[in-house]
């Protein structure tokens, strides 16, 4: 069964179809990728995915479980168990330091060997030396490379991406999509991301292509497993 | 760019969508001004307006005779004499309580009969002769015809109101021989009020007069005992109106706060706008526009709130001067205009001065700069430690400060000083925070949990906000503290001091409230009487008589001096024992005085007071000085038998009883009792003397406690306002945090631990600041401005109460913002830019 | 009735009664066994531009309280009331002003021992042995200072020592005059000071009730000659609008000699009205050959107490005899206060 399946998904906001009837799977360990114009639904389609947010109509199927019928209790459960998040502006939080950054959700979670934990994902990313920096110290590949160890520090089976190279330079861009890539292959994470990137197409198992709320197309280009 | 525009976009649409928030610093402006006019209003017809209470129907003449234990009739008959037309006017003056509701009057023996040849319709010489015939003011509400039953000294009869006065207040007025037969007073008069022609200038007129009069007697312009008491009273409104001000100056903290808040927050709003063509001058003028608007609008409703408070504050004020001071009617609450305009601009000035540093950063702010906030916090950051030296170097000014001498009386420096600590405190305030939220931000974290360690976090994150927010609100608890601690140190004292003042076993006094310079007496035969009654051993007289010395009103007091010898204990001020010093009284003209008396006229052991006693001038030597707390008004002693040389009086004012060893105190009470049946006498009992004074001691203090309470609500109405602007503009890092699996519990907790965490930290803070503002307070200011001597001691009871219900108030505060922060919806705030 | 109140107060207090032994200068002076005295005094003055002025002093004590015990301080026994007027003729003013005191410490009385009547700072201090009179009054608005020596000895009017004022034993006063006193001194008035010289009279009546209750008023005449003779008249006025027959007079001719007029000797008629005063008279002693006109300068000399109000001014004489006297008329705009009349 999908991780994530989505069940003649449509979301209106304030009257205006942000998604319309959208039917989509996403297996485990597949990476992804979104595109379609700004406005084309994907930051929603995102959100409904992570439970963050709920379909008009339709149902989305996460881990087995119909997210809109879950309690809120059930909802930060989920959100602490299954889902992690990276952030087009990185959102790491100004008041504490790199590896508290990455522990946070262990912490929220109240999960043990937070610390140990923080630290071998920064590993992963290559920032394990930067763990006592504060953010406004980092650059923004860096930050980003801290926001992604820190998406994936409760091993979430789901990662979602939201235009994660969008403040990014080319360059870094890249680099942070490979580490993405890595990551989908060597952790088997499964990865839905939001891009503009041409690359980022590139190095996708499947390509969902939006617009108007609509899916217009699912590409499966020939890199994919 | 168009100034009303930036005006529009920067702060009104902000005020408009943060109605709350503008709502709570109007509020803040609002009760700091409140409480600036209502102790004005109060402290003006409490005492500025005042006159002692028996200046009513005094009129506006021009001089007036006086003379300690009253002018000879003998005085009248010769200024009568005089070739000038004068008028003169005899007075009798005391007071009377009224039985029904037991409140104090003044009691006034004028001449009707010369009354009655210049009021027409007030004839029939013998009206007033008739006993039991009183004349009332018209407040006094009763009509011709009333019974009403009085108690004058320690005696109680009904009256009939025969008629009404307007002007007379609500004094009971009766003729001159009925009163001075009535209060024992003989052929002697309290005051002769002199109007005097206006063919001669006043001074030519005092040297006639004063030419006429004999030795003893005081000659003063009229309303110079009304000058006196305002005199005495300075201080006191002095120190009342500062304690007025801590609110208004935690206000200007709030201020500050919310707006340097308003301007972090809308920095690139402001960058956008310059980038447009707004100009410094107009971004400085829009934000101090802002400041005035919530300062115009605080003003107004300061203004009515403060009408509203000042008739409550009227009887706490009124309560202190009664006791402390003099008797006092308190005049109506006059709001005037003036007052009304002053009220406004103090909140327009206090609000606009506040605003003018954040102001001014915000003018600085240069084109389309999109600063990140922590950038600004790291500003902070850096100059922390140079803050904290600064801190230090205003603590040190403050040491200085208060080593200087008063001021004209006022203690200006001590205030001074008061304020350089403050400013001090508040300066080393962001060190204290960030060490302080740092260093247990992992213990925090361990113990309480991850939201705990985000919660000191945040505090030390965004430092600049939270360490002005912890200056008010520490501030606030550093008056309260110091305040507290000087009260509860004060008490202390008394009781102490009452512990050893007070030996007798059994207190009496003539029934009805006491009053600082009301003195009224017991039967002559009284102690007598006692003295036969078996259990008795002891019983000494004391007589206080209301005497001006250097233009100030103080108690001349007689007391028996062996008996106090005998069974005094505590030594004196400077180590002497008291059976030495009462033995020298006894035969001689030596005297002690009060340290009060002495702090506030300069006197020392062995010098000479020149007292006008009996229509002769007479030189006692002090030969100590005692501690005293009873009144402000200060105590000039000598015995009972010096006393009744001059002053023949043999009244006593208050009669002490001691029992003999092993004597039973109830049976010895109810034999008192029996002793003086029909008589109005108070009968305390050692314990419930001692009760009764401190029950007025804390009715003293209690407008200082309203007022501190005030200034510690408006704080926490700021940390409520200041938490609720940082849940507004944390909602970023909320919905982040839901993201990253926060409940909303959690979320919850946050804020509350900020809170919580604030509240600490300012108690911290404040209890440090409040320890050493006490000791301002009680070595330096109380000293200067009042000259009692309080031993310091810690009132852990009222202070760890009083501590713990601002902490439980400042976490409520947090309450709503919480509520607020959970029903942010992350999305919406993530994604919003 | 009329008698228990006789009685009453004649418990405390002594009538006047016929036989009277005067003794002078004590008879000058107090007489608290008496419930009402008074000491009249009157004059008219000039000064040396011939300005004209008219002035009362006048020092009433009435007895209220007679009790057992000894009086303290300020007890009331009796009330001392004076009454003091100024006549400015030929500035067209009156000026007047009254006071009340209770003796007190001194406040106001009557002395022997210190030769003395006084209301505060009113007061005449007399020299018993030169037999002068110094006389102080003083008000805000003027003041007079006036040295009054006796030409003539004292007058006892009336018979036997009382002057008779209604039916009934003791319904008299006794009643002593100076009736030619040469008067100089200082009137001080709008801040000028007037040195002045006249004559001036004295009137000294000490009595228990004297008038009955149909009487409503008087008219009293105190008139000096030119000639060095003086008459002095008093009509009392009945309810009905007779006249009593108490009403009687004295003439004292220039050597001091007197002569009781009894009502039918004399006439007195009243003329020209002011307010409901009749300001005019014109006095007949057919047998003294006296049939003068009183006229007065100033109408206005109507003295307006807080207790009572009656005219009394200085009037000029024409006619048969030329001089100055002085007119009271009361009972006309207001009743004869009670302690007058009982």
């Amino acid at each position: 069964m999908a991780l994530l399946r989505f069940n003649h998904v449509s979301k209106l906001y304030s009257g205006a179809p942000a998604l319309d009837d959208v039917s989509l799977d996403v297996e485990r360990g597949q990476f992804v990728v979104l595109v379609g114009r700004s406005g084309c639904g994907k930051s929603t389609l995102l959100n409904v995915a992570g439970a963050m947010d709920f379909p008009t109509s339709g149902e989305v199927v996460l881990d087995g479980v119909v997210t809109s019928s879950l309690s809120e209790t059930a909802l930060t459960l989920l959100r602490r168990g299954t889902v992690g998040f990276v952030f087009q502006s990185f959102q790491l939080l100004p008041s504490l330091s790199v590896l508290e950054n990455v522990e946070l959700p262990l912490l929220l979670a109240r999960r043990p060997r937070a610390s140990e934990t923080a630290l071998d994902r920064l590993r992963q990313v290559e920032m394990e030396d930067y763990g006592a920096r504060m953010p406004y110290q980092l650059s923004g590949g860096q930050m980003q490379r801290v926001a992604i160890a820190r998406a994936l520090v409760h091993s979430p089976a789901l990662l979602l991406a939201d235009e994660p190279t969008g403040n990014l330079d080319s360059t870094t861009g890249d680099v942070i999509l490979k580490l993405l890539q890595n990551i989908a292959r060597k952790q088997q994470t499964t990865i839905l991301m939001a891009t503009h990137s041409v690359e980022a197409a590139e190095i996708a198992d499947v390509v969902v292509r939006l617009r108007d709320g609509r899916v217009q197309e699912v590409l499966e280009p020939a890199s994919g497993p | 760019m168009a100034y009303q525009k930036i005006f529009y976009r920067l702060i009104l649409r902000p005020l408009w969508r943060e109605r709350l928030r503008s709502a709570l610093m109007v509020a803040t402006v609002a009760l700091g001004v409140a409480v600036v006019l209502a102790i004005e209003l109060a402290g003006e017809a409490a005492a500025g307006s005042f006159r002692s209470s028996v200046e009513t129907l005094a009129g506006s003449g021009d001089f007036e005779v006086t003379a300690t234990g009253g002018v000879p009739a003998e005085v009248l008959a010769r200024l009568v004499l005089l070739p000038h037309a004068f008028k003169l006017r005899p007075r009798i003056e005391d007071y009377a309580v009224i039985a029904a509701s037991n409140r104090v009057v003044p009691f006034l023996g004028v001449d009707m009969l010369a009354d009655a040849g210049a009021n027409p319709g007030n004839s029939g010489a013998d009206e007033f002769q008739r006993g039991g015939s009183i004349w009332v003011g018209k407040d006094a509400g009763w009509k011709p015809g009333s019974r009403v039953r009085l108690t004058v000294n320690d005696g109680s009869a009904d009256y009939t109101v025969r008629g009404v006065i307007e002007g007379a207040g609500e004094a009971i007025i009766t003729d001159l021989a009925p009163a001075a037969r009535l209060l024992g007073r003989g052929s002697n008069l309290d005051r002769i009020l002199i109007d005097v022609p206006p063919s001669r200038p006043a001074d030519q007129w005092e040297s006639i007069l004063r030419a006429a009069l004999p030795d003893g007697m005081t000659l003063a312009p009229r309303g110079a005992r009304t000058e006196e008491n305002r005199r005495m009273l300075a201080a006191f409104r002095w120190n009342l109106r500062v304690l007025s001000y801590i609110a208004l100056l935690v206000g200007a903290f709030l201020i500050y706060n919310t707006i340097s808040v308003s301007v972090v927050r809308r920095r690139e709003e402001i960058g956008v706008l310059r980038a447009l063509g707004a100009t410094r001058l107009s971004v400085l003028g829009a934000f101090l526009s802002e400041a005035a608007c919530l300062g115009l609008a605080g003003g107004i409703a300061g203004v009515a709130l403060g009408r509203v408070m000042a008739t409550a504050c009227l009887r706490l004020v009124a309560a202190t001067v009664d006791s402390l001071y003099v008797s006092s009617t308190p005049a109506p609450i006059a709001l005037t205009w003036a007052v009304a305009v002053a009220g406004i601009a103090i909140g327009v000035l206090v609000s606009v001065v506040s605003a003018l540093p954040p102001a001014l950063e915000a003018s600085r702010v240069v084109p389309v700069e999109a600063m990140a906030r922590g950038r600004r916090d790291h500003d902070v950051h850096m100059h922390r430690w140079r803050d904290l030296a600064l801190g230090a170097a205003l603590a040190v000014a403050a040491g200085l400060a208060s080593r200087q001498p008063p001021v004209a009386g006022k203690p200006l420096f001590g205030y001074l000083a008061v304020l350089l600590l403050i400013g001090g405190a508040v300066l080393a305030t962001p060190a204290l925070v960030s060490v302080l939220s740092r260093a247990t931000a992992t213990a925090a974290g361990r113990i309480f949990g991850v939201e705990a360690m985000l919660a000191s976090r945040s505090l030390a994150g965004s430092l600049r906000r939270t360490a002005v927010l912890v200056g008010a609100l520490s501030t606030a608890i550093a008056m309260l503290s110091a305040v507290g601690i000087m009260v509860g140190s004060f008490r202390q004292t008394v009781l102490l001091w009452m512990e050893d003042r007070l030996r007798a076993d059994l207190y009496l006094r003539p029934a009805g409230p006491a009053g600082a310079d009301r003195h009224p007496t017991l039967a002559p035969g009284t102690a007598a009487r006692l003295q036969r009654i078996p259990e008795v051993a002891a019983v000494d007289q004391f007589r206080a008589y209301e005497i001006s010395y250097n233009g100030l009103p103080a108690t001349l007091g007689g007391s028996d001096a062996r008996i106090a010898g005998r069974y005094g204990q505590r030594p004196f001020l400077s180590g002497a024992r008291p059976a030495d010093v009462f033995a020298q009284l006894p035969g001689r003209d030596h005297v002690i005085v009060s340290e009060p008396f002495a702090n506030k006229h300069g006197v020392k052991r062995g010098d000479t007071l020149e007292l006008p006693l009996g229509g002769r001038r007479i030189h006692f030597r002090v030969i100590e000085i005692y501690g005293d707390y009873s009144n402000e008004r200060g105590y000039i002693i000598m015995d009972r038998g010096t006393l009744l040389k001059y002053l023949p009086d043999p009244s006593p004012s208050n009669v002490a009883v001691y029992l003999r060893p092993g004597a039973n105190l109830e049976q010895g009470r109810r034999a008192v009792e029996n002793a003086l049946a029909g008589r109005k006498v108070m009968v305390f009992t050692n314990r419930s003397l001692r009760k009764e004074a401190i029950r007025i001691f804390d009715r003293t203090f209690a407008i200082t406690y309203a007022l501190e309470a005030v200034a510690v609500f408006v704080a926490i109405m700021g940390v409520a306002g200041a938490l609720l602007a940082l849940v507004i503009d944390r909602r970023r890092e909320f919905g982040l945090l839901r993201f990253l699996g926060a409940s909303t519990g959690q979320i919850r907790r946050i804020i509350l631990f900020e809170a919580g965490l604030l509240g600490l930290l300012a108690e911290i803070a404040g209890v440090a600041l409040g320890y050493l503002l006490s000791l301002l307070l009680i070595y330096v200011i109380n000293r200067q401005s009042f000259g009692w001597t309080i031993e310091f001691h810690w009132p852990v009871t009222v202070l760890l109460s009083a501590l713990s219900i601002v902490y439980a108030a400042t976490v409520l505060a947090a309450l709503y913002p919480s509520q607020v922060a959970t029903q942010l919806v992350p999305i919406e705030v993530i994604h919003e830019d | 009735m009329k008698i228990r109140v006789l009685l009453f107060a004649l418990e405390f207090y002594r009538a006047a009664l016929p036989g009277y032994h005067y003794e002078f200068p004590r008879d000058h002076f107090n007489h608290p066994e008496f419930q009402t005295e008074w000491w009249y005094y009157t004059g008219n003055l000039r000064d040396t531009q011939g300005r004209r002025f008219g002035f009362e002093l006048t020092f009433f004590r009435q007895g209220v309280d007679r009790g057992k015990e000894p009086a303290a301080m300020w007890d009331v026994r009796d009330v001392w009331l004076a009454h003091l007027a100024l006549s400015d003729i030929d500035g067209g003013k009156f000026l007047h002003t009254e006071r009340l005191n209770r003796s007190g410490p001194g406040l106001a009385g009557s002395s022997l021992a210190q030769a003395r009547v006084w209301n505060g700072n009113w007061n005449v201090q007399w020299d018993l042995r030169t037999n002068t009179q110094q006389m102080q009054a003083i008000d805000p608005r003027f003041s007079f200072k006036l040295n009054l020596r006796a030409l003539k000895p004292p007058v006892i009017h009336g018979l036997n020592g009382v002057s008779q004022k209604a039916e009934g034993l003791g319904r008299a006063s006794h009643y002593v005059s100076f009736t030619r006193l040469e008067t100089r001194g200082t009137v001080v008035l709008d801040g000028r000071t007037f040195m002045v010289e006249g004559l001036s009279w004295m009137d000294h009546e000490f009595f228990t009730h004297q008038l009955d209750a149909a009487q409503s008023g008087w008219d009293w005449f105190s008139l000096q000659f030119d000639d060095g003779t003086e008459l002095m008249l008093f009509r009392l006025r009945r309810k009905n609008g007779t006249a009593d027959p108490y009403s009687a007079g004295t003439y004292i001719d220039a050597r001091g000699q007197t002569t009781r007029l009894a009502r039918d000797t004399f006439s007195v008629t009243p003329g020209k009205l002011w307010n409901q005063y009749p300001v005019d008279w014109i006095v007949r002693v057919p047998s003294l050959g006296i049939e003068v006109e009183l006229t007065t300068r100033l109408p206005q000399q109507e003295f307006e107490s807080k207790q009572n109000r009656y005219w009394e001014g200085a009037v000029e004489i024409g006619g048969s005899r030329r001089g100055a006297g002085y007119l009271e008329m009361t009972g006309y705009a207001a009743p004869v206060p009670s302690i007058i009349k009982k």
